[in-house]
Parts: C-alpha cells; sequence; structure tokens
C-alpha cells in the first residue's frame, strides 16, 4: 500500500477516536451539571482539562467559588473551548475536519458510505458554534457527533477490504485509545486521589466515560473500590476500552502489517512490551499506591509517543537506503 | 414524489392533470440557435418527442427539487471542483440542469466518427513536429507557429514514444451551429470533466429510472475500464501487467475530485509528487512495503510541473528525475509532454490542414473560422470587427483573458485592443457562434440556454470513446460561456442506440 494512503488511513483513526473521546467526556461533564454541586462540577472540568492536556483559557474558578452564574458561563467557555475553538488542535471540529482532510487524500480507496458519513458529520459541525448547541441541547449534539463516527466505524467494519488500509486504520485508532485511555485514568486518580473520601458518582462516571459501566457492574455487582476499577479499565483484555485491549489490537494491526516484510519491527516489539508490561508488571504493583499507578500509566502514555515515531519511521516517512 | 411515468399528455391539446404550469409553456424557439429538442415552436424533434411530452407532463418545482438534491448530494459526495482566486470557494459543486440533451444515433456518428479522425491526425502531427517535421518542411504550418510555441517541448525531440501515441487522452468542445457540428477546442493536455459526465449520469437514471430506461441511451459507465485498458497498452515494452499510477497535484487542485474518482474506478494509486522517486532511470512508489516500480503515469499535473530537473526547476508538485526516466523508456507518461503545441489556439486553426495532409482525408467535423492575429491581414480584420468578434489569447484555457466582443463595452474593447497591438500573435479571433440551445429549467418552467459537448476520446493501440460528453451549459439567459469557472453547468448528454 502507498505509505501516504496508509499514513492518511492511520491519521483518521487517530482523529476520529480522538474527536469520539471528546465527546464521551463533554457529554459525561455536562450531564454533571444537572444535580451536582458546583464544586464538584468544577473538579469534573479540572480532570478532563489534564486528561486532554490542556489548560483552560481563562483558568478555572477560584478555590471555593460557588457562584452558580460563574459556573455557567465557565462551562460555556470550556466546552466551547474544547468543541471549537480554531486554535485547539484537538477540539472536536478540528479533529473531525483533520480526519476529513485526510479522508480526502485517500477517497479513492475508501468506499463511498465511509467518505460520506465523515463528510456528513463535518459539514454539521462546520459551520455551527457553541452558542448553537448550548440553546439547543448540548448532549444531543455529542451524542450525535459519536453517533456518526461509531456509524462510520462500523462501516468499516463491515465493508473494508482487509488488507494494509484496513490494519492502519484501526492501528491509529487503537494507539489513540490507548494514550488518551491512560493520560484519562492517570488525570482522574491526580484528581480523585483512591485513598480520598469521592462520592461514588466520580468514579461511576469514569466507567461511563469508557463504557465499562454495565460490564462492571455485571462482573463486580455494585461495588465501590476504585483500585478494582482501575485494574478493570487498564488491565482486562475483554473490556472494548482498557488500555489492554487496546494495546491487543495494536499488536494485532502491526503483526499483520509486517508480516513477511524485511522491514524493521521494533513498533512491533515495543506494543508487545507495553502488552506484557500490564500483563505481568502491573498486577504485582501496590492498589494503594496512587503514585505508583500513575507513574505506569505515564509510562504507557510515553510509549505511545514512541510507538508512533516508530510507526511513522518505519512504514510511512523510512529512509531510502538503496531501490530493489 | 417523482411522477415521471405519470402525468403524460399531448404536447398540443393542452389538457391534462390540473397542473399550475406546464414545463414548456413558455418556451420559445429562435430559428438564429439550433434546438436541440424543438423543430419550430412546440414541434419536438423526432427522437426528443417522448422526453418532451414525459418532461411537459412533469411540474417544474418537482424537477427543480429533484435537481437541489442531486447537487446535495454532489456536495456530499464532494463531488466539487475549485475556482482559483475566488475566496472562500474551495469546493463548488458544478451545477446540474435535470432536462437531458439528446442526441440521435445519426448525429453521434458525426461526432464519434469526426473525433477519431481528428485524434489520430493530432498524434500524427504531433510525432512529426517531435520527430521529422514533414509538414514543416512541406510548408503547410509556419514553422515559428510550431518551434515558437510556449508549449513546444524542445526536450520532447527525437523521443519515441510507445505505439507513436502522444495523446492518450483528449476531451474535445464541439458546438453545433445551424450549420453542424464544429470542434471549437482540442484539450490535449490534462482535459477534465469526464467524472462529472458519470456523476450527472447517475443523478439523471437514479432520478428519471423509468424515462432512462424508455429511451434505450447508450451506457458511458464503462469509461474507467476503458482508460485502464488504453493505458496498460502504452506501458514500456515488455511489460505485461504495468503498475499504473494517477499522479495528482494534490487535494487543492480544482479538479481533484476528478484524479480520485478516475483512480477508483481504474483501481490505482492516486499519487503525489512526493510519494514517487527515480533511483538509477527507474521510477518508484513509496509503500508500506517498500519500493514499487510503476510503469505507466497518467498525470493530471502540467508539463511544468512534473519534473523540476527537466522543466520548472521551482516546482513542488513533481518529482526530480522523472523526465530522464521517461526518456530512457522506464516509465511510460499520459499524456506525453509536449502536446500543447497541438491544441494550442494558433496551431488549432490548422487542423483541418492536418487532416488532410496526414489521412488524405477531408475532416468530418469543421473548425470554427479562426484569425490569427499574427498575420497583419488578420490583425487588422479583428481590430476592425472587435465589436462582433471573440478574441482569445492562445496560450489560455477555461474562459479566461478572453473578450466576448458584443458583449464589451468600448472601453474594455478599447482597452483589449491595445493588449492585441502589443502582442498580436499572442492572440486569435473568431466569430460569435450561434451555440444551439437546449431548453433548462428556470425560473418559469424551461428556457433555452446554450450548451456544448465535450466527449472523452481514449487513444492506446486503438481509438476508444464511450458513447456520451460532458455537455456543459451556460445558465445565464444569452450567456456564451459555458465554462464551469465562470458560471456554467453541466447536462446529462443521452445518445441514442437508435
Amino acid at each position: 500500500m502507498l505509505s501516504r494512503n496508509a499514513e492518511g488511513l492511520y491519521w483518521i483513526g487517530r482523529y476520529l477516536e480522538r474527536a469520539r473521546h471528546g465527546c464521551r467526556l463533554l457529554s459525561d461533564q455536562l450531564a454533571t451539571m444537572e444535580d451536582r454541586p458546583v464544586e464538584e462540577i468544577d473538579q469534573g472540568w479540572r480532570r478532563l482539562y489534564r486528561a486532554v492536556h490542556r489548560t483552560p483559557l481563562g483558568g478555572f474558578l477560584a478555590s471555593g467559588e460557588e457562584d452558580e452564574d460563574f459556573m455557567l458561563a465557565d462551562a460555556y467557555t470550556m466546552a466551547d473551548d474544547l468543541t471549537f475553538e480554531p486554535g485547539n488542535p484537538d477540539s472536536i471540529r478540528n479533529c473531525l475536519a483533520a480526519a476529513r482532510e485526510n479522508a480526502r487524500q485517500v477517497r479513492n480507496i475508501l468506499g463511498v458510505r465511509m467518505w460520506d458519513c465523515l463528510n456528513l458529520a463535518y459539514l454539521d459541525i462546520r459551520d455551527i458554534g457553541i452558542e448553537t448547541i448550548w440553546n439547543d441541547q448540548p448532549d444531543a449534539f455529542y451524542l450525535r457527533t459519536e453517533d456518526a463516527i461509531r456509524t462510520f466505524s462500523g462501516i468499516a467494519v463491515s465493508s473494508m477490504y482487509r488488507d494494509d488500509g484496513w490494519h492502519f486504520l484501526w492501528l491509529g485508532w487503537f494507539v489513540e485509545r490507548t494514550q488518551l485511555l491512560a493520560g484519562l485514568i492517570d488525570a482522574h486518580l491526580a484528581q480523585y486521589p483512591t485513598a480520598a473520601q469521592h462520592s461514588e458518582s466520580d468514579w461511576r462516571a469514569l466507567l461511563r466515560i469508557c463504557e465499562a459501566h454495565v460490564a462492571y457492574r455485571h462482573l463486580h455487582s455494585h461495588s465501590h473500590r476504585p483500585g478494582r476499577m482501575v485494574d478493570f479499565l487498564v488491565a482486562d483484555p475483554l473490556l472494548a476500552h482498557s488500555v489492554r485491549h487496546a494495546l491487543a489490537r495494536v499488536t494485532e494491526a502491526l503483526d499483520a502489517v509486517s508480516s513477511g516484510r524485511s522491514l524493521a519491527v521494533e513498533a512491533g516489539r515495543r506494543a508487545g512490551r507495553m502488552a506484557a508490561v500490564i500483563d505481568h508488571d502491573w498486577p504485582n504493583r501496590d492498589p494503594d499506591d496512587d503514585d505508583a499507578t500513575r507513574t505506569a500509566l505515564q509510562d504507557v502514555r510515553n510509549s505511545c509517543l514512541l510507538l508512533h515515531e516508530d510507526i511513522a519511521a518505519t512504514y510511512f516517512h523510512y529512509e531510502i537506503v538503496d531501490a530493489p | 414524489m417523482n411522477r415521471e411515468t405519470g402525468g403524460r399528455q399531448s404536447m398540443a391539446d393542452g389538457s391534462g392533470p390540473s397542473v399550475a404550469k406546464r414545463l414548456f409553456a413558455d418556451y420559445e424557439t429562435r430559428p438564429a440557435y439550433y434546438d436541440e429538442m424543438f423543430e419550430a415552436a412546440g414541434v419536438p424533434r423526432a427522437h426528443c418527442l417522448e422526453l418532451c411530452e414525459a418532461l411537459d407532463g412533469m411540474q417544474p418545482d418537482e424537477i427543480a427539487a429533484m435537481q437541489a438534491l442531486a447537487e446535495r448530494s454532489f456536495l456530499h459526495q464532494g463531488i466539487t471542483f475549485a475556482v482559483y482566486g475566488e475566496e472562500g470557494a474551495q469546493e463548488r459543486i458544478i451545477p446540474i440542469d435535470f432536462l437531458p440533451r439528446l442526441l440521435n444515433a445519426a448525429d453521434w456518428d458525426v461526432v464519434e466518427r469526426g473525433l477519431r479522425q481528428r485524434l489520430k491526425a493530432l498524434n500524427l502531427f504531433l510525432a512529426d513536429v517531435y520527430g521529422p517535421g514533414r509538414i514543416i518542411a512541406d510548408g503547410v504550418i509556419p514553422v515559428d507557429l510550431v518551434r515558437g510555441c510556449p508549449q513546444y517541448r524542445v526536450v520532447m525531440r527525437g523521443l519515441e514514444v510507445p505505439h507513436g501515441v502522444h495523446v492518450a487522452l483528449c476531451g474535445t468542445d464541439i458546438v453545433r451551429t445551424n450549420d453542424g457540428f464544429m470542434v471549437l477546442e482540442d484539450n490535449l493536455r490534462v482535459p477534465s470533466g469526464v467524472s462529472y459526465m458519470l456523476a450527472n449520469r447517475r443523478a439523471l437514471k437514479t432520478s428519471l429510472r423509468n424515462l432512462f430506461r424508455r429511451h434505450h441511451v447508450r451506457g458511458i459507465e464503462h469509461y474507467g475500464q476503458l482508460l485502464r485498458q488504453t493505458l496498460s497498452e502504452l506501458a514500456p515494452p515488455g511489460v505485461s501487467d504495468p503498475c499504473i499510477v494517477l499522479l495528482t497535484p494534490g487535494v487543492y487542485n480544482s479538479a481533484f475530485y476528478e484524479h480520485m474518482f478516475l483512480a477508483r474506478e481504474m483501481g490505482v494509486e492516486l499519487v503525489q509528487g512526493s510519494d514517487l522517486l527515480v533511483h538509477n532511470g527507474i521510477v518508484y512508489m513509496r509503500t508500506t512495503a517498500g519500493l514499487r516500480r510503476v510503469d505507466v503515469i497518467y498525470r493530471r499535473i502540467d508539463d511544468d510541473f512534473i519534473d523540476p530537473l527537466a522543466f520548472r526547476a521551482e516546482s513542488q508538485l513533481g518529482t526530480p528525475g522523472l523526465f530522464y526516466a521517461y526518456r530512457l523508456g522506464n516509465v511510460t507518461i499520459a499524456n506525453a509532454p509536449g502536446t500543447g503545441v497541438a491544441d494550442d489556439k494558433a496551431v488549432y486553426a490548422y487542423v483541418p490542414d492536418m487532416i488532410r495532409y496526414y489521412l488524405s482525408e477531408e475532416p468530418v467535423l469543421a473548425n470554427v473560422e479562426t484569425h490569427l492575429c499574427r498575420e497583419p491581414e488578420e490583425l487588422a480584420f479583428t481590430l476592425d470587427n472587435l465589436e462582433t468578434l471573440i478574441v482569445k489569447m492562445v496560450g489560455e484555457s477555461g474562459g479566461y483573458g478572453m473578450l466576448v466582443g458584443p458583449h464589451a463595452t468600448p472601453a474594455e474593447r478599447a482597452a483589449y485592443a491595445e493588449q492585441i497591438r502589443k502582442d498580436p500573435a499572442n492572440y486569435i479571433s473568431q466569430p460569435v457562434l450561434d451555440l444551439s440551445v437546449s431548453p433548462c429549467l428556470a425560473a418559469n418552467g424551461a428556457a433555452p440556454r446554450h450548451v456544448d459537448l465535450r466527449p472523452f476520446v481514449l487513444h492506446g493501440s486503438e481509438t476508444r470513446l464511450v458513447p456520451g460528453a460532458f455537455c456543459r451549459v451556460a445558465l445565464v439567459e444569452g450567456s456564451l460561456v459555458v465554462n464551469s469557472s465562470q458560471g456554467g453547468g453541466g447536462k446529462d448528454l443521452w445518445v441514442l442506440s437508435s
């Protein structure tokens, strides 16, 4: 497969997962505004911003500030920043625009329905602003956008030819998911240490964002044990939004694209090492030691950055030593 | 609701369902212009009778709704083009008019024979002017017109191309007047529009399904297959299963949709200059599994930008060394560099002579009378008759840099005359043609609008064309300019099998 096409598909995967994750975070955060005290809502924003490695343009509410109007104005500004802000490369609109721009470049190998779906999602968000969704039902907007991305992935699953293009799409998707999940759980622990007293709803929200609440309840009833929740989100290979599952998909894609090739396989080795650390080292850590847990999560995140560089250097922008 | 199957009524009796207004109620024919659908007011041509009756039974707003739906679908599918220099118009659709233009089998036969003949002669001309130059030596065409043409590529001299084919694809603009078909322009460099031809067909076929079926319209959907076959045939000698790629300048090119579309239709890679590299005179593309050799390049990028080492040095779009690989015969570039010398607007005037010279035949399709301002008498004639002529710059296309004498103000004409005097060789003039008209949907039902057609001809080991064309239409009342960049739209052309 043409390297530029592979790279285009890889980035479509990354940007769509980033946009989907953004929708998920925001719809959950806006839901907290229905019935939670101002202080808790503020904490939610702090976790959210920490998870996406960004600082709000106007800063957070001053500690102890409990003015409802301030809270609402802040929420409006921050939702705008994360959804529409042109200067924020990771805003949902920018992610969709970037995914669509990559899709334009590779349209000849993308199914017509996949393009239509992505193009419509982009056109839907292109000309609106926060005021449009705020005065309507912001939840519905995030849900609709997330659904469009899910539809895109559904069409991909049901229609794409399983060649390298398919593998690079999901490689990007799951590298991004691994990185985002590690960042989110790390940010959550920073905001809500396991030893501190927090309402259950903060932790349940984390499960909801990761679409893990139903499975968790099924496995662990209603037991509220933050350590167990973190374990579940990091190490359970059967959970679609766990770090371990995402890594399994990364490894699977890398195995497929490197099979029978003489190219360097550093990327595959690195992904394998990341998975092995979760399988073997993670269970041995002290679950009450948040610092150790966070360090492990930060290692996963940093490894994702290096993994991306390995992939780019192996498949997209490799050095030409000699022609065949 | 699509009522194309119902509501059929006689054109003459005026009876029928309680329709607010019939489509052709106010339609006027004017004898000065050949009308593609009507022989005279209210009298459809024989091959248009059924279509005319069916359309007349539909309500204009119903057709307008179908049109709007199709245009929205074009936008959603990204069937767009860009107009350079226009801010905020990065992606625009070419508006579609839903009233198809019909061509009967006999008319198409003339067009097809004419196009085959013309392309054959043009290829022989190119092989000649980059080879022995017989046509120049025999005094049929002036040497300075050919070698002084900015599109003449000295680097192509003495180069033998596979099958002697310089032009593998062309899109010829044909108009009809009361005197018959005429060729307005040969586009031999990187002709575009074929994807709009196919998109318009798809849109009409979907919306007017039953009408389409009843008319036994000849199919055009196999164009991609024919294109691939043609390009395969032009592969360097000894290559049996060539690796073909389509070279695009990228997403910001005005015709990027078409590049993408054709690559998909052919099942070949769509590459940019940076995806290719030349090593030891061989072209490769960069793939995830390493380098892969490329045999045929269908380039949608102008000569100047193909290779910074051979042509324009500052080009970022091409691939260094590509022309060297081409000279060695290791890769085919279609169309070959330097074909622009044959579609230059001044050289155009000599195409009928080329046909006579190389094929010893009379041209099937006439040329438009053309005055070359490089000749003193013709310059004088042009300057004296500016108010009745269309003046074009020889190297321009797309309707840019053109003066439509009758529509220009005296001041505009005077300014243009000054430009012509400064560089006469850069201009040609032609009479204002009475382009044929075809009914189009306007605000109050159908109205006549000027049209042309651009069929696409392929030339590999044999000449091929699909029976269809991108039919361009000047959507503004009275306008003669059909170019998409100047407010033109498109229509589907139905070539009937009998």
